[in-house]
């Protein structure tokens, strides 16, 4: 109504914050990236080239990149680290056999100069599928706990129902605070 | 909002009284006038269907949901309602009869089409997986694959080594299209796919061409395909129709996207939206036939 248009001419204009989506193809990403916006998810394809939404969160507007993950694109994925506020990883919990392929490029890009020091997110997505591996297991198999140079979390979600989703959301939310105050 | 209300009872209570008026004066009625002054094809179907779906009878406003059979009868409802004698005006049933087979197709289509999207791609199912290993014989008749989960899927560009994973939102529909394409088109099926190879002007063929299904299946649903159906199916919009559109869409793109000189795949959406945005004004134009040469409808035209 009236009320919060004049409400919102008033307050300052929300901090923006670029968040980077990055996971193999067939992670989620794009599924997560639509769930955020509130937007339908029976439609998706495979992302050629990214996808971005800017989405507005406890007063913040987080624009959110989301790159295709397939090996072809991810190449070009650096081309999206500059000025990038929180990494969020992608990780399929029921695509066992692609752990290691998975670990390796969480590894890489925690290797990249242009994202030292980022906080990073990672989802352990499709926990509505019963072969997902919980969110433990993953930790333990990535070695999350060595990563000693930025604040990261690990948060089992499933974009498709839309569950712990918005957890993971508030821990970004907190440590975009924390980082850019 | 209340004056809206207002405006809007007070434009429909005047058009009724035109239409009232106009029908006194010519003695017929707006079924007839659309019939006899406009020529057949979208912009007839069109007229004929918002007709339809404005009258103030209920018969009238039903009658672009009945089942085809009942078609016929339906036409015969219709004229008696109208009060047009059949035997003065022969030459009125039958054109209704066309609109109204394209219309009800039409929204069958959707059906159709809407239920291979929905069902999910499945390893388990043989004749899935038979219509997989058809793709790529199709597209790949001198390379044989050497196994059913084999690197060689990211040729003909799926993203990894098995395809399942990468039909997603658009289910059977996808792979139903792209079989398509590569058995009836082969020819271009196979020159596309080799300049998506093609270092500068590079994209993923399987994966865009699922894209380029959800883009088609967006034109449909949104009803604006129906300029193109209606002047190309002289009776109802078949799956095959749809899937030529199909190909007509995938063939057009490719050029599209090598006029547009993209610096790489990043640009891929960009050139998608602009893709869209252009046929969409395309098919604004009444007259507008997206591929005018259907296999599939030229026995109809001789019927």
């Amino acid at each position: 109504g009236l009320l919060s248009i004049l409400r919102k001419l008033k307050s300052t204009p929300d901090q923006e914050v670029r968040i980077l989506l990055l996971g193999l193809d067939n992670a989620g990403k794009t599924t997560l990236l639509k769930q955020l916006a509130s937007e339908d998810i029976s439609h998706i394809t495979p992302t050629q080239g990214f996808n971005i939404k800017s989405v507005q969160s406890q007063g913040f507007k987080l624009n959110v990149w989301d790159i295709g993950g397939q090996r072809k694109i991810r190449p070009y994925w650096r081309n999206y680290f500059e000025n990038t506020d929180i990494l969020i990883y992608v990780i399929d919990s029921a695509d066992r056999k692609r752990f290691e392929e998975t670990g390796q490029e969480l590894a890489e890009l925690l290797d990249e100069e242009k994202l030292s020091g980022v906080p990073v997110l990672i989802f352990a997505n499709k926990q509505d599928l019963l072969t997902a591996a919980p969110a433990s297991e993953i930790a333990e198999g990535l070695n999350l706990h060595t990563i000693r140079d930025r604040v990261w979390q690990i948060q089992s979600c499933s974009a498709l129902s839309g569950e712990g989703v918005q957890d993971g959301m508030n821990w970004v939310c907190k440590n975009v605070s924390a980082k850019k105050k | 909002m209340f004056v809206q209300v207002c405006l809007y009872f007070y434009c429909k209570c005047l058009w009724r009284c035109l239409k009232f008026v106009v029908r006194k004066l010519t003695g017929q009625c707006e079924l007839q006038r659309i019939c006899y002054n406009t020529k057949p094809g979208a912009a007839r179907t069109m007229k004929i269907e918002a007709s339809l779906k404005g009258s103030k009878s209920k018969r009238l406003q039903t009658s672009v949901n009945v089942h085809p059979d009942a078609i016929e009868k339906t036409i015969d409802d219709i004229m008696e309602l109208k009060r047009i004698n059949p035997d003065i005006n022969p030459q009125l049933g039958v054109s209704l009869q066309a609109c109204l087979l394209q219309i009800v197709g039409y929204r069958n289509l959707i059906a159709e089409v809407e239920k291979l999207r929905r069902e999910p791609y499945d390893s388990e199912n043989p004749q899935h997986e038979e219509m997989l290993l058809k793709l790529w014989k199709c597209l790949k008749p001198n390379s044989p694959l050497k196994a059913r989960i084999s690197k060689q899927w990211c040729e003909i560009g799926f993203q990894g080594d098995d395809p399942k994973t990468d039909f997603r939102g658009m289910g059977l529909l996808g792979l139903y299209n792209l079989v398509y394409l590569a058995e009836w088109d082969t020819e271009i099926a196979q020159q596309v796919l080799t300049d998506s190879l093609h270092p500068k002007y590079s994209y993923s063929f399987a994966i865009v061409g699922i894209n380029i299904t959800d883009l088609a299946y967006n034109l449909l649903v949104s009803g604006a395909l129906k300029t193109h159906f209606y002047n190309v199916a002289p009776e109802a919009p078949t799956l095959t129709h749809f899937q030529q559109t199909f190909c007509y869409l995938m063939h057009e793109f490719h050029k599209f996207w090598i006029d547009e000189d993209p610096l790489d795949i990043m640009e891929f959406n960009r050139v998608r939206e602009k893709f869209y945005k252009r046929i969409l004004r395309q098919l604004q134009n009444p007259e507008m036939a997206l591929c005018p040469h259907f296999a599939a409808s030229e026995s109809l035209i001789n019927m």
